[in-house]
């Protein structure tokens, strides 16, 4: 399996880089080719903006999911963290957004440190329903902490520098998912994540040559942790709010749904994953209006076609099309 | 084979995304006004969402019929928030930009509400509230694209100490579901009746988890304090479960309850209810005596089979300042529509009212009764004796709006 | 607070326990055998529960006689609906990964609760408890209802019924021996599919028993679904996975401690007490996943 990918991908590799410069390039040149489509084009900025953080979320998941193999229902708590780290610096200290968002992965890998301590000395489900108990905790305590969170409430009418336009608030999200996704890519690649991989693959036999598994679930937690953190940072500062559903357990389902409709076992899977999901919610609701009523139905018959008939999500589809194997 | 079946799904697939996302390409005619409503659809909001939709609906066919707004059509299209408030900032923007909408309605959900307002704010288009309640739109969060033409919780919970403390009641105790509404509706409510009767006390003061459908572990805790009343800010299925659980107890053999006696919780609660109970609702049809209420009440019932809960004539109502507001600048334009919000004067459903200029609200107070059965009624009860509680003697005066509106940044 | 009140808070935790345990001992069992957390548990309880509103529409309200139809009618159809869902879904993600079973039901959930409300509307349904079982007994001067006894009194008896079955049947067995060992059993000759089946099936029709009994317990609306299933998943975590005494335990453990534990807070000056209270089910489960993961009845897995 692994030395298969590994052909494939030496052999591929040129045209690999090729793909991936074209669609930066894309990505780069898409809110100014959206802009000239008046309002519906800066619509569309907003959307990809929110496209490429809920991407990120995405792909800081699927670091604990598709590698590691650690089912996690409580991820978006690093996410909520994040997202209130940038609300309260920016509302109530008045820190500048640069600040703000750089302190939003460490506030919320010192969360995703604390709670991953306790989480990763379980495995399987065990693993998931610890981490969704913690993740509902975490809610409540936000939900009803009023005179700090907001309570339900959230906090609202975070400041937004007067340089950002929606064009440079998308340019600076793509340009932190892409640096996000090179630095995912490096570790993934690295001994690191290789020995993440392998714990996936068999923690029995990691740990009988010498890995000290929990250690090495308990860094990548944290790494997931601080990316998420650094997502929910931003989805705050583009909503210019913070509230409870971002640490609630269904905003931790969003990720592994865009995770398993883009494919797990890849670094960009989940991204598509997630971009495919709020691009269909748009465009299923505006196709007809009885379809507003409906898109709950019609998201569960996709991941049950999804889960039935190509677990392998979209990438693993293009895979099995194209003819190469799944890593 | 399986590969090509694959293939084919998956362009079926690809002709489906693009198929799709060319279709919000709609013009936007010059002889309609169009209006986004981010409701709240699914889940819990579905049933309050029934009754606004309706009352949207008859709303858009009357007026249509009747040749339009400044001649044009009204055409709603309606976007899901799923009680989510980033969901509902989302679908806002949508509707303003890529739907074109020139004006929005708000949901039922008072954080998705609030959220909603931000986007009102920057796109500067008028957005109006008739469920979402909470006194932040129009004070810490106001802001003049909005206006808010349902009673907010400041003036439920002090509307309601204004009624209780005219009884004879001195021991009360509280139940709420712990989130913002009830918290604000509980202060509101001590406050006031601090004030107006200081030997009245609540003796105890529960908080339950929103969507709690069990209360007989807070009944007893409740009724050891002996109360004369309880005041409580369950809505809905709550309140009325609250009641049917709290009967078999004996709960209301020494003690009253108050509560929003909406339509859709006295509609579930049905034959449970007991008489006798003070409480108050929103907007109640039968209980307001204006023409155009018997009107629309009839054609209501005419066109739905049932009689509008709350929800929809406050709906109804904030459309009728809207168009109102339009016809007076002569404007589809949002930016000059707003300028006719402040002080506009109108005929709602519930009699001449007007939209005060410092927060744009209107002046909606909550209508006080006594449950009771009346015969028309075959499958619910309503109140009698009913009153309004002027909005002016309870809402925020300008002094406190002056304080609450400049903590805004 | 006197030693009276304190009993009688005990028997009102217990009988919300009871109700508990009815709904979370089918999620257990699910578990157990087919070692598939069921998300949408929580949506075939709703759909019973609407089933028996729809069904005391046709009967005279309040009657026992409409009480017991929907007792015997509706959890058989809640029953065969599992058999549905069992035999055209569950049945090919058995051996997949746990990721996948569970998105499946997750995905189950979005589509069972929208029918719900496309089916029976958005409104909140109230079915009047039948008279017999709408007042209440003296407890120590106190009003106890009726109707929470008497769900005191099924809980017990559906905990027996299920120990007996399991213990003292042959179906029973096959259903233990599925859950250690399910190739060997194949091997013998035992149809397991056929056990997973009914497994499901009895799940399923425990799910809908408690929806009827909800139905006349409370108000019931879209919300209770995803409500009970969180509240299940702390009861079957508590106990231990696939432990059906273990969901019994965990369920007094969660109904006692809702009950009780805003008064005693309360008792030591703990201010708004009632709130601190809601957090118990989740610190319980986490401080259970932590100190003993497998749950207090169940078995380390390896």
């Amino acid at each position: 399996m692994m030395v298969n990918a590994r052909n494939s991908e030496a052999s591929s590799g040129t045209a690999r880089w090729l793909v991936g410069a074209v669609v930066v390039v894309a990505l780069f040149a898409l809110p100014f080719i959206l802009s000239q489509l008046g309002r519906t084009g800066e619509y569309w900025i907003w959307v990809t903006t929110e496209m490429l953080i809920m991407a990120l979320f995405a792909m800081s998941l699927n670091l604990i999911l598709g590698y590691g193999g650690m089912v996690s229902f409580g991820h978006a708590a690093f996410f909520g963290v994040g997202a209130y780290t940038v609300a309260l610096l920016m509302k109530k200290a008045g820190a500048p957004l640069v600040l703000a968002l750089a302190l939003a992965p460490v506030t919320a890998a010192i969360a995703a440190a604390v709670i991953g301590w306790f989480c990763v000395r379980l495995i399987g489900l065990y693993f998931a329903i610890l981490t969704l108990a913690f993740g509902q905790l975490l809610y409540m305590v936000v939900f009803q902490w009023y005179t700090f969170t907001g309570g339900d409430d959230g906090i609202h009418g975070i400041p937004k520098p007067e340089i950002l336009t929606p064009i440079a608030y998308y340019l600076l999200c793509l340009v932190l998912f892409l640096i996000c996704f090179l630095v995912m890519r490096m570790i993934m690649n690295s001994s690191f994540g290789l020995t993440i991989r392998t714990i996936r693959e068999n923690m029995e036999r990691a740990k009988f040559i010498g890995v000290n598994v929990r250690r090495f679930q308990w860094y990548n937690f944290i790494l997931a942790g601080a990316f998420a953190g650094l997502a929910g940072g931003l989805l705050c500062e583009l909503n210019r709010f913070a509230q409870t559903e971002f640490l609630h357990w269904s905003k931790s389902a969003e990720p592994i749904l865009a995770s398993l409709v883009g494919g797990m076992y890849s670094l960009v899977g989940p991204a598509i994953g997630s971009a495919v999901l709020i691009f269909l919610k748009i465009i299923v609701q505006q196709a007809h209006p009885s379809l507003v009523e409906t898109w709950a139905i019609f998201l569960g018959l996709i991941l049950l076609v999804v889960v039935l008939f190509a677990p392998g999500g979209l990438v693993g589809l293009y895979q099995r099309l194209t003819g190469k194997s799944e890593t | 084979m399986r590969r090509t079946v694959l293939k084919g799904l998956a362009i079926l697939f690809v002709a489906f995304l693009f198929g799709g996302g060319a279709l919000p390409a709609n013009s936007n005619a010059a002889d309609t006004i169009k209006i986004g409503f981010v409701a709240d659809v699914s889940g819990i909001g579905a049933t309050f969402y029934k009754s606004q939709k309706a009352a949207i609906d008859l709303f858009v066919q009357q007026t249509n019929a009747a040749g339009g707004v400044l001649g044009k059509k009204l055409e709603v299209v309606v976007r899901d928030a799923q009680l989510k408030p980033d969901i509902g900032a989302n679908m806002a923007r949508e509707l303003i930009l890529a739907e074109k909408c020139d004006f929005l309605i708000g949901p039922t959900s008072s954080a998705v509400a609030l959220a909603v307002t931000k986007v009102s704010k920057e796109f500067k288009k008028v957005v109006y509230f008739h469920t979402s309640n909470t006194e932040a739109l129009t004070s810490t969060d106001y802001q003049p694209f909005m206006f808010q033409v349902v009673p907010n919780t400041v003036i439920e919970g002090r509307g309601i100490a204004q009624f209780l403390s005219k009884k004879p009641f001195t021991k009360y105790v509280y139940i709420g579901p712990d989130y913002a509404y009830g918290h604000t509706q509980h202060n509101s409510f001590k406050e006031r009746m601090a004030q107006l009767k200081p030997d009245a006390k609540i003796l105890e003061t529960i908080w339950v988890k929103v969507g709690e459908t069990n209360y007989s572990p807070y009944i007893p805790t409740l009724m050891a304090k002996d109360p004369e009343m309880l005041f409580t800010s369950l809505w809905g299925g709550g309140s009325a479960t609250f009641i049917k659980q709290a009967k078999p107890y004996g709960f209301f053999n020494k003690t009253g309850i108050t509560s929003l006696y909406d339509l859709d919780m006295l509609r579930v609660a049905g034959m449970d209810m007991p008489e006798g109970q003070l409480g108050y609702a929103r907007a109640a049809f039968y209980a307001i005596d204006t023409p155009q209420m018997k009107e629309f009440n009839q054609k209501y019932f005419d066109k739905f089979k049932e009689w509008p809960a709350d929800w929809a004539i406050m709906a109804y109502d904030g459309l009728i300042a809207l168009t109102d507001a339009i016809k007076k600048v002569n404007s589809v334009d949002s930016e000059k529509v707003v300028t006719a919000i402040g002080g506009l004067k109108f005929k709602s459903l519930r009699g001449d009212r007007f939209i005060r200029a410092e927060d744009h609200m209107m002046n909606a107070g909550i209508y006080v009764g006594t449950t009771t059965k009346d015969p028309k009624y075959k499958d619910f009860l309503i109140m009698k004796d009913v009153v309004e509680v002027p909005a002016e003697q309870v809402w925020f005066s300008l002094d406190e709006l002056k304080k609450l509106q400049a903590g805004q940044k | 607070m006197s030693v009276q009140f304190y009993l009688f808070l005990l028997i009102n935790g217990l009988s919300l326990g009871m109700l508990l345990f009815i709904i979370a001992s089918g999620l257990t069992l699910v578990f157990g055998v087919l070692r598939v957390i069921n998300f949408a548990h929580g949506s075939l309880y709703m759909i019973g529960a609407f089933l028996a509103y729809s069904l005391s529409l046709l009967m005279t309200g309040g009657s026992l006689f409409s009480f017991f139809v929907m007792l015997l009618v509706v959890p058989p159809l809640i029953a065969v609906i599992g058999f549905v869902l069992e035999y055209t879904l569950f049945r090919r993600i058995y051996r997949a990964e746990h990721l996948l079973q569970l998105l499946l039901t997750y995905a189950l959930v979005l589509i069972l609760d929208d029918l719900v409300r496309l089916v029976w509307g958005g409104d909140p349904r109230n079915v009047t408890r039948p008279e017999f079982l709408a007042g209440s007994v003296s407890f120590f001067g106190m009003a106890l209802p009726t109707y929470n006894v008497f769900i005191l009194c099924i809980g017990p008896a559906i905990a027996l019924g299920l120990w007996l079955m399991l213990y003292r049947t042959r179906a029973g067995n096959l259903m233990r021996a599925t859950v250690s060992y399910p190739d060997t059993l194949g091997a013998l000759g035992v149809n397991v599919s056929w056990v997973m089946t009914s497994t499901f099936m009895l799940g399923c029709w425990l799910a809908g028993l408690g929806g009827v009994l909800m139905s006349s317990f409370a108000n019931i609306d879209l919300a209770i679904g995803m409500e009970k299933i969180i509240e299940c998943f702390a009861v079957v975590v508590i106990g231990g996975l696939g432990s059906v005494g273990g969901a019994l335990l965990g369920s007094l453990i969660i109904g006692v401690g809702i009950t009780w534990l805003p008064v005693l807070l309360a008792s030591v000056g703990v201010q708004e007490a009632s709130r601190w209270a809601l957090v118990f089910p989740y610190a319980m489960m986490a401080v259970v996943l932590i100190v003993r993961p497998w749950g207090l009845f169940g078995k380390p897995e390896r």
